[in-house]
């Protein structure tokens, strides 16, 4: 049973509603992440399809785990060998600003989210640099 | 020689007790395990115990000077957890900096 992942805080200066629909809406999510037939559906099976390379298919499956309009959204994000969940948590500051926390994480056998789940960025920053001097 | 398993980098790091341990050593060549203690709501044991686990996973290794033990970080197993993590870090890095303009058109 292992979990392993990232968890990112972001802040942005948009209403939670213009935010919420930056991550669910299929066109949207096309601008920044990859076209798609995503819907903000439980249950819905989707696709990211990225340009394919010589190592990659391009190609990253998906299913809508959870959604919480407009604080929470939940889904698989599976590509080649990797099976990966990611989650969005959206908190409103004041009417414009809006703060945003994602989870990516791994799982392996059975899901293990538990533990890891703050502290992914500090340690990447000492601890990156500490790693670097190994390569 | 007392016996020790082998224990998954992953499960080493789930515990955020052993993150926090895993960057007070970062932070110094070698740490007794008192001075190591002041920074956890916890007893003696618990703190060696997660030490423990640490050693376990090859990510930290101890010697005795003199009465005490002092523990010193080896970050190479963390490599493995790095090299995805940062993938993806710079992935969604570099993807939420396009939403970000995306959200100030």
């Amino acid at each position: 049973m292992t979990a392993r992942g990232i968890s990112l805080d972001f802040e942005f200066r948009s209403p939670i509603a213009r935010v919420w629909a930056a991550l669910t809406d299929s066109s949207m999510l096309e601008k920044w992440i990859y076209p798609n037939d995503f819907k903000a559906v439980v249950g819905h099976k989707f696709q990211f399809r990225a340009e394919p390379s010589q190592w990659w298919d391009g190609i990253i499956d998906g299913e809508v785990l959870e959604i919480e309009e407009p604080l929470r959204l939940r889904y698989t994000w599976m590509s080649g060998s990797e099976h990966t969940v990611v989650t969005w948590t959206l908190s409103e500051v004041d009417d414009g600003t809006t703060k945003v926390h994602l989870e990516h994480f791994g799982f392996e056998a059975e899901q293990s989210f538990h533990g890891a789940t703050h502290g992914w960025q500090r340690m990447c920053g000492k601890l990156g640099s500490l790693l670097s001097e190994l390569r | 020689m007392n016996q020790t398993r082998e224990r998954d980098v992953y499960e080493a790091i789930a515990d955020p007790t052993r993150r926090e341990l895993i960057h007070l050593l970062s932070d110094e060549e070698e740490f007794p395990l008192h001075a190591l203690m002041g920074h956890f709501p916890m007893g003696r044991t618990a703190v060696s115990k997660h030490l423990t686990v640490l050693k376990e996973a090859k990510l930290v290794s101890d010697r005795r000077v003199g009465r005490e033990t002092r523990y010193r970080l080896n970050p190479a197993p963390l490599k493995q957890v790095q090299d995805w993590l940062s993938y993806y870090e710079k992935f969604w890095q570099g993807k939420i900096a396009t939403l970000n303009r995306l959200l100030e058109e």
